[in-house]
């Protein structure tokens, strides 16, 4: 109901004040702008800063005499050349994408069928199903039953407890069903069941083309989770070799944090003996703002319908 | 409308697009009738059953004197005896409380941030600027923790840009993410940093819902900008705050385990150590039992649960919708 009122109403004049509201002051207007400035600049300064310490090299970073700077006097490739230098950290990247990729396929066919498959109230089990998905929004298992859980499984050290306990997001899958029942109209879904369509057919000729949008949107919040992974390879895969790269870039850190028993993780990320650079680290941050940064804006498009549809509507 | 939809079809309510007699068909009939949607749902509910009712169900080991040498059925009950331990337990209340504590603080601190936020968004006029500043404002809720805790050493550590600012201003270094006093402070900077923005954006659909026609009879009647806000916008996004606030007091014990795991070296445990950092280090890598951990995360799992029931019946009472609706 909430988005297509939104949606109605859009097409007003663009960037006027109605004529029934005054002006406000222009202390009022001054706050507001500097209170909007100061909030943006607190999220871009830092942001330009890692990039500009990424591509600077050792001298200009010596020179400033810190972690970051926020121009650097001279600039340098060296810190990517070693990312992608076919070491530790290339290697860690490829699995994370790849884990990524992986991960939000396997969450897609989970949360489309789930989503599509209770979307007819007053199917067969329709409302226990429900119920049984609608509890785990009260409920958590706890960490260590889940732990068990991915021991007994014989998953522990393996990278499949990096995708499937956390395959089935019950929040998108809501999000997804909700559009199914009330964005596809049922005149269409009728029609090609007269057609003599079955469910499959109408799910992937009809209801899934009609989907684009939400769907892509869940598939990068997916997408997003998987590439953020850090606590659940802490937790399920601390043996492994080759860690995600949220993980690489936490032991980086903490060598550099100079503190007891940190340096000896970081030590086998590096490619030299010595602590990674302040450029080096910052390269990696970067390289793990990139990928997010290139999806935002489609998120952004279509997310506030996606988030109206779940959290209003519950 | 309603007259047209009960006169014109017999079958009006639930299910439309399907021919049904009542509730004479059987199971077999619905069966052959619906079974390509309970294929469908079956990855997810085999998902579930593993990694959610599966786990759920291993918690009943808190009330056992659990051993992994034994076979399950030869583990003795103990009743409460883990709970007892775990509250007679020198670090666990400490846990609790540092847990309270940050949830608090980030209802206190973080979620008026975000109603304040969306506030200042929903009144600028210019639709380039609002878009502009929004990307911005939400783009860290999509960063992980590590990279937000990166971020925040390389600004405010004792090497970081801030401290090299002040040195070149004669002041003195500081270092806010190694220093246990001011780490509620960092925490609700991080807080804000990486969440407020989305808050903000819920805030601003729930805002844009509100009918533009409230405010301009308000104005023609001369209500004042101010006014107008405390009588026509705060109530009209109340049952989305409501709505959250509910959200948020169920995860209360659930502040994030990852924040307070990747500041503990640095701040000390005892200022970052909440229950589920608690579950970690005493029970999966430390030397407690799984019925010990299984009991501290049942705990917080069932105060969480009653949490939600209990704020989402008041808000029934107090003429909300809440949650779920009642049905």
């Amino acid at each position: 109901m909430s988005t297509t009122d939104i949606r109605s109403r859009k097409p007003r004049v663009k960037n006027r004040r109605p004529s029934w509201d005054d002006e406000p002051s222009l202390l009022g207007k001054l706050t507001k702008a500097a209170f909007l400035i100061c909030y943006a600049a607190a999220i871009i300064i830092p942001l330009w800063a890692v990039v500009a310490t990424s591509f600077a090299s050792e001298e200009a970073l010596n020179k400033a005499g810190g972690n970051l700077l926020l121009l650097p006097t001279e600039l340098s490739l060296r810190a990517y050349e070693e990312i992608f230098s076919g070491g530790a950290l290339t290697d860690s990247l490829i699995l994370t994408i790849i884990l990524t990729a992986g991960g939000t396929a396997i969450s897609m066919v989970l949360t489309i069928g789930a989503a599509y498959g209770l979307s007819r109230p007053g199917s067969l089990a329709h409302r226990p199903l429900l119920m049984l998905i609608l509890f785990t929004f009260l409920f958590a298992p706890g960490m260590y039953p889940s732990f068990l859980v991915v021991q007994k499984l014989g998953l522990f050290d393996s990278y499949w407890s990096l995708i499937l306990p956390m395959a089935l997001n019950a929040f998108n899958l809501i999000v997804l069903r909700s559009f199914f029942m009330n964005s596809v109209p049922t005149e269409l879904i009728d029609a090609a069941k007269m057609d003599g369509a079955g469910e499959f057919r109408i799910l992937f000729k009809l209801v899934l083309p009609m989907s684009k949008a939400i769907l892509a949107v869940i598939a990068l919040f997916y997408a997003v989770m998987y590439w953020n992974i850090y606590f659940q390879a802490v937790l399920y895969t601390p043996g492994l070799d080759t860690q995600p790269i949220q993980v690489v870039l936490q032991r980086m850190l903490m060598s550099t944090q100079g503190l007891p028993g940190a340096a000896s993780n970081a030590a086998q990320y590096q490619s030299t003996a010595a602590a990674p650079t302040a450029a080096l680290k910052m390269a990696v941050v970067v390289c793990t703002i990139v990928p997010i940064v290139i999806m935002y804006p489609f998120i952004q498009k279509h997310f506030t319908k996606a988030v109206i549809t779940g959290a209003i509507k519950g | 409308m309603a007259a047209l939809k009960t006169s014109a079809l017999p079958a009006a309510g639930r299910a439309p697009e399907r021919p049904r007699i009542g509730r004479k068909q059987t199971v077999r009939q619905r069966l052959r009738h619906d079974w390509p949607l309970l294929v469908l749902t079956l990855p997810a509910l085999a998902q579930l059953a593993v990694f959610f009712y599966w786990p759920s169900s291993w918690n009943i080991i808190a009330f056992m004197d659990y051993s992994p040498y034994r076979s399950f059925w030869e583990n003795p009950f103990v009743g409460f005896a883990w709970f007892e331990r775990l509250f007679s337990d020198p670090y666990f209340m400490p846990a609790l409380v540092n847990t309270l504590q940050f949830a608090f603080a980030q209802l206190l601190f973080v979620f008026p941030l975000s109603i304040v936020l969306a506030l200042v968004m929903h009144s600028v006029i210019s639709t380039r600027v609002r878009s502009v500043f929004q990307s911005i404002v939400y783009l860290p809720y999509f960063f992980s923790w590590v990279l937000v805790v990166t971020v925040f050493v390389q600004m405010l550590g004792s090497d970081g840009l801030v401290s090299n600012w002040l040195l070149g201003f004669g002041g003195d270094r500081i270092d806010v993410t190694a220093d246990p006093d001011s780490f509620m402070f960092l925490a609700w900077m991080q807080w804000s940093w990486k969440d407020a923005g989305w808050g903000m954006i819920i805030f601003l659909a729930a805002l844009s819902s509100i009918n533009p026609s409230l405010y301009e009879a308000a104005a023609v009647d001369g209500a004042s900008r101010w006014r107008r806000m405390w009588h026509i916008t705060l109530p009209g996004i109340r049952p989305v705050i409501v709505l959250l606030l509910i959200l948020q007091i169920g995860t209360i014990l659930t502040v994030g385990f990852e924040q307070y795991q990747l500041q503990r070296e640095a701040v000390g445990y005892q200022t970052t150590e909440v229950l589920d950092t608690f579950v970690y280090y005493r029970s999966i890598i430390g030397t407690e039992g799984e019925s010990f951990g299984t009991a501290a995360g049942l705990f917080k799992g069932v105060i969480g649960l009653v949490l939600v029931l209990v704020a989402n019946n008041v808000a029934h009472r107090l003429g909300e919708q809440g949650i779920y609706q009642k049905s």
